[in-house]
């Protein structure tokens, strides 16, 4: 058995563990590649597959359950705190809320296999007041499905896996540093997305004092308010005048407002 | 998706409602139906 296999199946449960509950933390370092190694190692037999998904459900609750108790205890501030640090500012609050007013509780066995979503669920759950026995319920769901996937997906193409381990094998200490390369080029590529993202939103945006002016000249833009309805419900208040226009109902609503008219989006 | 449609004139509120509301501007508010 080369070295390399045989660190990863000495440690592949603690990895695991430690993978799952990092990335479900909140940091990006993805946990499937490391499962899908696992996978193939279990069906080698070196590792046990109820062990690896018992590791990789308890490391998942164990964080999720942490940001679903932050959630219940500070509601939205959560929320904001993630979409501002997170990898993936498209994945905002009112996104995922979208996705869990459609969704249900169901959604978070979903939120698993999306990137950004899967850590901003839990929290949502409990800003929204999901019972802690239903939490649990999908929260396991999901984590089973997710982990399970990966771990099957390395336990069916265990030979490939095995012929990768190889290579980096061979490589020696070049694999480390191939590895890190390869996680350090995937966060600055998420960063520079994310760079993007806002420059393009810096130079879009209008601020509250022009949408201010704009009022008292009496141009008449169109306000709209993106929430999700149970944000809205949350803090009912909104910009005088603003209309609410949700994602599903866009080409219902859009014939009223004709393509010349200002349209200014506020969300929270 | 607006500006897919053709809407050419969409800006995104800097700060969002709690800009608006720390700037001590009016606020409506939604009735519960909605």
């Amino acid at each position: 058995m080369s070295k390399l296999v045989a660190y990863v199946a000495q440690y592949g449960i603690l990895l695991v563990f430690a993978n799952v509950l990092v990335e479900q933390i909140g940091i990006p370092i993805p946990a499937l590649p490391t499962l899908i190694v696992a996978g193939a190692l279990a069906r080698d037999g070196k590792l046990s597959m109820s062990a690896l998904i018992l590791a990789a459900a308890v490391a998942s609750l164990a964080a999720d359950g942490l940001w679903y108790a932050l959630g219940r205890r500070f509601g939205n501030r959560v929320l904001k705190t993630l979409c501002r640090v997170s990898l993936s500012p498209d994945s905002c609050v009112r996104q995922t809320e979208s996705i869990f007013e459609r969704w249900g509780m169901a959604s978070l066995v979903a939120s698993k296999f999306i990137t950004g979503f899967s850590t901003v669920a839990p929290p949502l759950a409990g800003a929204m007041g999901a019972s802690l026995p239903s939490f649990l319920f999908y929260d396991a769901l999901g984590t089973v499905l997710w982990a399970g996937g990966g771990l099957l997906i390395g336990f069916v193409f265990h030979r490939a896996i095995d012929d990768v381990l190889s290579f980096l094998e061979g490589m020696g200490t070049g694999a480390l540093y191939l590895l890190g390369a390869g996680l350090l080029l995937f966060v600055l590529y998420k960063w520079w997305q994310r760079r993007r993202f806002y420059k393009a939103l810096r130079m879009a945006r209008i601020t509250v004092d022009e949408l201010r002016a704009l009022f008292e000249k009496g141009e008449k833009p169109v306000v709209v308010d993106v929430r999700g309805a149970g944000e809205r419900q949350r803090d009912p208040r909104r910009i005088p005048g603003a209309t609410t226009i949700d994602v599903t109902e866009l080409d219902a609503k859009l014939p009223g407002i004709p393509h010349e008219v200002e349209i200014v989006l506020y969300c929270t | 998706m607006l500006i897919e449609r053709g809407y050419r004139k969409v800006r995104p509120l800097a700060g969002g409602l709690d800009a608006w509301i720390d700037a001590g501007y009016d606020v409506e508010v939604f009735e519960k139906a909605s």
